[in-house]
């Protein structure tokens, strides 16, 4: 305000108002050493430790490091910790961090940061989501600056999947200290590829290449994420040209833009499941009808109508390539046995089974649809389902209460593809997650996350990925699709879980 | 003093009209069937983990009590913390706020000078055969919501033409001034005119298609004060003097006319206010409206408490500039 003048004010009025009248803006950008995402999220906020946001990863993993990390693939590999080993038990792993790594303000990373992100910032009682998944440390020990030892009050065999996971990013202890959580939030500081120099809240995150970056330098300089949170808005952005890559815009306008010149649409699978999570009680008690539901939804069927016959059909809680997956199993899509079944039970088209559901609307791509979808696939075998539209986060606050109805569409986000963080968290009785209450069940599945020999662990699981779907507990449907459509000059790394990482694009 | 002395009365009523709306607000959202405690934890928490959080959020005390505790930190300006995002909310509005007033004057902007132009074009075609035609326009462009203008926008100017930008506030390249938050304002105050013309350029769609839908309404009811005021002794008179038709209709009649049309623009701010939230979304524009669609989707009952009491005080605040304007423009008034 202080150097303003009255001349500055009337010239800069004149010449933006001319200028805005006569300037034919640019829209349409070159291809240079950067790169503009649209992306239908914005961060929770720039604590990454803070909320659990799946979409805001690919975000949070340009500007901070987690740990371990995971190769295209999903295999845990090596990142800010160069060595980790598991106890026997289970009870303890010990890590060691690389030595040259540097925050972004220059402070370099130790075990200090290691053990005040996850186990000092938890019992200050930062309100923090990692405080969740890593409830298990009783404390860490950091007998050098590159050495820890996260010690457990029971065996944490998904510990190292949980350092490349959700929320689990190292932020500066000195740092965070010194400017407290506020200051972190107005100016926050990782260690990872991209510098943020400017947020605008739900509009625009724009970033800067680390020149100091310890791994390989990112190739592009500057990248500029536009939140555009409406889905058609984005296929409009990406169509003219306002940016370069978008993600989660409708199938069909997927293989429509794919087909422009210049654009490539793409629709990947991920780990991400689509399911119907079910009650083991009211219209599902019986499991004769739980079973006909099942066997009447054909799921090839729904892959090809809402996502191009790119979503692989599901048997069990897990995706293709993941370690609970089996390959051998496979859930039969069958009207006429479902109909038999449902006979057993004294019911059948003419005296439907009556149930409801609920679905989310616009949550996933083609939510909505799949539920009505299969909805009358039931009602042509004698299921009479009542549809209802619930909001993603009412599911948990209904589960709790009891109040989530026989069956509800629901989309799960596993990036480690770690089969506990499937049916452990799906199926578990204790957790949210799961409307599946039968104790004798939750049993079984209790105990799995307590067995830390990796072999009878995975084996564990596999089988009771398939017992669970054989008793009508779990009714996997669908491995979900990512759509993407980009410049086709643009390249970036494609990974399984779906992480969209600026780090990796490349215009060729 | 009369002037003063009936400002004063009108700014009275907006006190308890705050307090009701204030405490509905609260009321119905405490009564809506989401649980802000189970909300605010993460979704693998335990039952007792969030009891604690209730206690915390003093969610377990009597409804009147937390509407007072509430109520008194409102009065210091304390909305308390986003459950989402977990910051200040009074810091939440006070990023999002001026963006949303600016999109809305803009947009009031739009729909004045539309409907000025329309209602002075109605008024040209009164007893003509193009009036029906004009009529038939003005329903089509009332009928049409905002969410659709700004989608059709995007679809001609952003994919055919390519000729603007429709995502955020201002071109990536430019760093935000921030100084009051008003980008256009704050763009003349460090006098950046490339700032100034990036923020227009993304100005015009939004503010278009929040405006447009609203200039209908202005054209009818400036053409009918422009049809009763044409019926007054002065207009006659006017004309006897000699003068000709475009002075009798923008030097006499249009300033008498415009008295309901402003009362009118005053009620529609508040609409427009509110209608910015699909247009926000639409646009990537970061304001209130974008951070109450978040706030709804998540059950952020203190952001959704807050953008609910925010939206009240800027619609009555621009209802008492307007009242304000009619007192002045309108002597007879301050005797009443």
């Amino acid at each position: 305000m202080a150097g303003l003048s009255r001349r500055t004010l009337l010239t800069s009025a004149a010449a933006g108002l001319g200028a805005a009248t006569l300037a034919a803006p640019s829209v349409v950008r070159a291809a240079t050493d950067s790169a503009t995402i649209g992306w239908n999220t914005d961060v929770p906020s720039w604590d990454p430790n803070q909320r659990f946001v799946p979409d805001a990863q690919s975000i949070f993993k340009a500007v901070y490091d987690q740990p371990l990390d995971q190769d295209p693939k999903l295999k845990l590999v090596p990142h800010l910790i160069k060595t980790w080993a598991l106890a026997p038990d289970g009870l303890s792993l010990a890590v060691e961090l690389r030595d040259d790594v540097a925050f972004h303000n220059g402070d370099k990373m130790t075990s200090a940061d290691f053990r005040w992100t996850f186990f000092e910032r938890i019992k200050a009682g930062h309100k923090i989501d990692i405080a969740q998944s890593w409830r298990k440390v009783t404390d860490i020990e950091t007998p050098s600056a590159t050495k820890a030892v996260m010690r457990f009050n029971s065996p944490a065999p998904t510990a190292p999947a949980w350092l490349a996971f959700l929320g689990s990013y190292m932020v500066p202890k000195a740092y965070m200290e010194k400017v407290g959580l506020e200051g972190f939030n107005a100016k926050p500081v990782g260690s990872g590829p991209y510098k943020l120099v400017e947020y605008q809240m739900n509009a625009r995150i724009i970033l800067e290449r680390n020149e100091q970056y310890w791994g390989p330098k990112a190739p592009l300089k500057r990248i500029t994420i536009e939140v555009i949170k409406d889905q058609t808005a984005r296929v409009a952005a990406v169509q003219s040209g306002q940016v370069d890559l978008t993600a989660g815009v409708p199938v069909r306008e997927t293989t429509r833009l794919g087909k422009l010149a210049g654009l490539a649409g793409e629709l990947n699978p991920i780990t991400r499941i689509i399911l119907l999570q079910v009650r083991n009680d009211m219209g599902f008690a019986d499991p004769n009808i739980r079973l006909a539901a099942h066997h009447a939804i054909d799921k090839a069927a729904l892959s090809r109508a809402f996502y191009a016959g790119a979503a692989v059909p599901l048997s069990v809680p897990g995706v293709p390539g993941s370690p609970g997956y089996l390959e051998d199993f496979h859930f039969a899509y069958d009207p006429k046995l479902a109909m038999q079944l449902l006979a057993k039970s004294g019911y059948g088209p003419k005296k439907p089974a009556r149930i409801r559901m609920a679905t989310t609307n616009g949550t996933f791509a083609s939510d909505y649809d799949i539920a009505r979808a299969i909805v009358q696939m039931w009602k042509k075998v004698g299921i009479e389902a009542e549809l209802e539209v619930i909001e993603y986060a009412k599911y948990f606050e209904l589960n709790r209460g009891n109040k989530l109805p026989e069956s509800t569409l629901y989309s799960f986000d596993n990036a480690t593809g770690d089969p506990e963080i499937y049916a452990g968290y799906l199926l578990n009785p204790k957790l949210p997650f799961s409307p599946w209450k039968d104790p004798v069940f939750g049993e079984k599945v209790i105990a799995l996350f307590n067995v830390a020999d990796e072999k009878a662990r995975i084996a564990g699981w596999r089988a009771l990925n398939k017992e669970a779907v054989e008793i009508g507990a779990c009714m996997p449907l669908l491995q979900s699709v990512q759509t993407l459509v980009r410049k086709k000059a643009l390249d970036y790394t494609r990974y399984g879980n779906g992480w969209v990482l600026p780090q990796t694009m490349r215009w060729s | 003093m009369p002037l003063l002395t009936a400002l004063g009365r009108r700014l009275l009523v907006v006190v308890p009209i705050l307090a009701v709306v204030s405490m509905l607000l609260f009321t119905a959202l405490r009564i809506l069937p989401v649980d802000p405690a189970a909300m605010s934890v993460p979704p693998n928490a335990t039952k007792a983990e969030i009891e604690v959080a209730r206690r915390q959020m003093g969610l377990d005390r009597p409804l009147p009590e937390q509407y007072g505790i509430w109520l008194g930190h409102v009065l210091r300006g304390d909305f308390g913390r986003s459950i989402h995002l977990r910051r200040p909310v009074t810091e939440l509005i006070g990023e999002s706020l001026p963006a949303t007033i600016e999109l809305a004057a803009c947009a009031m902007l739009v729909a004045g000078v539309l409907g000025l132009a329309g209602g002075l074009l109605l008024f040209a075609l009164r007893d003509r055969a193009m009036e029906a035609v004009a009529e038939t326009g003005t329903t089509l462009l009332m009928s049409i919501p905002e969410f659709l203008w700004a989608l059709l926008f995007i679809f001609v100017f952003g994919v055919l033409l390519q000729a603007m930008p429709f995502t955020g506030r201002i071109d990536p390249a430019l760093r935000l001034p921030l100084v009051t938050g008003f980008l256009l304002l704050d763009a003349l105050l460090v006098g950046r005119p490339d700032i100034l013309v990036s923020a227009l350029q993304h100005m015009v769609l939004p503010a278009t298609a929040l405006g447009i839908a609203f200039a209908p309404p202005i054209m009818r009811v400036l053409r009918a004060s422009l049809l009763d005021v044409y019926h007054e002794d002065y207009i006659t008179q006017a004309r006897l003097r000699g003068l000709s038709p475009a002075r009798v209709l923008l030097a006499h009649a249009l300033r008498n006319a415009a008295l309901p049309t402003l009362t009118l623009m005053g009620v529609q701010f508040g609409f427009l206010f509110g209608g910015s939230l699909l247009v926000e979304v639409i646009y990537s524009y970061p304001g209130m409206g974008n951070l109450m669609v978040d706030a709804v989707r998540n059950a952020d009952l203190p952001v959704i408490q807050a953008v609910g009491l925010t939206y009240c005080v800027v619609v009555l605040a621009i209802n008492s500039v307007v009242d304000g304007l009619y007192l002045v423009l309108n002597p007879r008034l301050r005797a009443r």
